[in-house]
């Protein structure tokens, strides 16, 4: 009987570790291992840990906007107010470190955007501007078309108290729109005008959000998106946080799902925005 | 000798948290995309477990598991909460790869942690079936039910392959709490 009791034991804590129990587990295990005396302890986590280590293919790197947003998190969490660097120490360099923070990549993305001109033009003479069309939302995935998307950006825009923006653009030629964001409603939208469709099987665009006009370290994700449609297209925007008084929007191109650190150098196009004077 | 990342964290240490987030940032996210093929899943629980490690950072017992060990198991505990608040889903990975491979890693094993080597060295001490289990539980995220439809075994063999191959395991690590098990 007793045997049967430790396999009973041992086969809810083994569950625990590997898949984990329910409720009506949890108490059988706790009642068990007080009858049998038994100290729960982290052995059979470690154990399945230990093997899911030995077993690991391949240690793949933490998307930068995740990894920015952890730090975001960690500040958070410790209390610490982020760094800030002024703007005027953004001038766009050519020297390439491959493990830059984004701010430093951001400025020399854009002296770098100038130096791809050329394969950036071939890119986008892909565009035949017609009239607005609306393009999938800012999800990996194919989104169907959203009829109102147009009606709720123009409302957004012709709306006080709204923070504006136009895209200018940093190296590729015949690429405008606007940003229209609420930070109200914590919602938002970019309008692009020439802006490749892209593959997604290959490469997706990805939104960064700066809230302060020093451009902090990290500016926050608004989303990766595609472009499904050429020409006049619009896109919401999904800030992953809490966002507050934008200042600067970016637009870089990224590996499918997000950015990659070592992928810092495979710039398409970049993106920045200003605010309309009206 | 240096104080490990978590201690350093438990102290109140701001750079040893970047450190911990640049050290095992791949680590937790290798985790997390093996187990949550979403990826906006994979996010959250990714940022879920960083939080859970600072506030657990003064839970860490060398003694007990290095710290990349401690590390991964709290990532697999809050992934395997993930998975068991959504669908449950089985790893895209071809099962009959993964049914046929023997386990051949421990040259990668090696370089992770200690116990990934230990755990390494006994799971080539199992039988082909135990490490079976071992592996599309672990590794591929399966249930006990989802594995006994794959290979056809009964599932109360699953379970028992399960608990012998994680309490060999267990023991080779020495860390068997103060129940053993009867018989491997």
């Amino acid at each position: 009987m007793t045997d049967e009791r430790h396999d009973t034991l041992f086969d809810l804590l083994t569950k625990q570790a590997i898949e984990g129990v329910d409720q009506a587990e949890l108490v059988q295990l706790k009642a068990l291992a007080g009858e049998l005396n038994y100290e729960v302890d982290d052995s059979f986590d470690i154990a399945a840990s230990a093997v899911a280590l030995a077993c690991i293919d391949d240690i793949e790197p933490m998307p930068a906007s995740l990894m920015a947003r952890l730090t975001a998190s960690a500040d958070e969490h410790f209390g610490v107010t982020s760094t800030e660097q002024p703007v005027e120490d953004l001038q766009p360099t050519f020297e390439f470190e491959p493990k830059r923070s984004f701010l430093g990549w951001l400025g020399w993305a854009v002296a770098a955007a100038a130096c791809v001109a050329l394969a950036v033009n071939i890119w986008f003479t892909r565009s035949q501007p017609q009239g607005p069309t609306v393009a999938g939302g800012p999800t990996p995935t194919a989104s169907p078309a959203k009829p109102d998307l147009k009606a709720q950006f123009d409302e957004m825009m012709a709306s006080p108290n709204m923070i504006k923006a136009k895209w200018s653009p940093a190296g590729a030629k015949d690429v405008s729109g606007e940003v229209v964001w609420s930070d109200a409603k914590q919602t938002g939208f970019m309008r692009f005008r020439g802006l490749p469709v892209n593959d997604k099987t290959k490469e997706q665009y990805q939104l960064w959000i700066f809230e302060n006009a020093k451009l902090e370290e990290y500016p926050k994700d608004g989303g990766v998106f595609d472009i499904t449609a050429e020409g006049d297209v619009i896109i919401p925007i999904d800030a992953k946080l809490a966002t507050k008084d934008p200042k600067v929007f970016a637009i870089t191109v990224e590996k499918p799902g997000g950015v990659v650190v070592s992928d810092r150098k495979k710039i398409a196009v970049l993106a920045k925005a200003e605010t309309i004077t009206s | 000798m240096a104080d490990s990342i978590l201690k350093r964290i438990a102290e109140g240490d701001r750079n040893a948290v970047q450190e911990c987030l640049n050290k095992y940032g791949g680590l937790v996210w290798s985790i997390a995309r093996k187990l949550l093929r979403d990826q906006d899943d994979a996010e959250d629980a990714v940022q879920e477990v960083f939080v859970d490690v600072w506030k657990n950072a003064a839970r860490f017992d060398e003694t007990q598991a290095s710290e990349t060990t401690f590390i991964a198991m709290i990532a697999r505990r809050r992934v395997i909460d993930k998975i068991r608040h959504s669908a449950r889903r089985i790893s895209a990975d071809s099962l009959d790869d993964v049914l046929l491979e023997p386990f051949t890693r421990s040259d990668k094993a090696m370089q992770i942690s200690v116990e990934a080597e230990e755990a390494a060295k006994a799971m080539r001490t199992l039988r082909p079936e135990q490490q079976q289990v071992l592996r599309l539980s672990i590794v591929q995220g399966m249930s006990h039910q989802e594995i006994a439809d794959a290979t056809g075994m009964p599932l109360g063999t699953v379970k028992t392959h399960a608990r012998r191959g994680l309490v060999a395991v267990r023991e080779v690590l020495g860390v068997r709490g103060n129940l053993q098990e009867a018989t491997v």
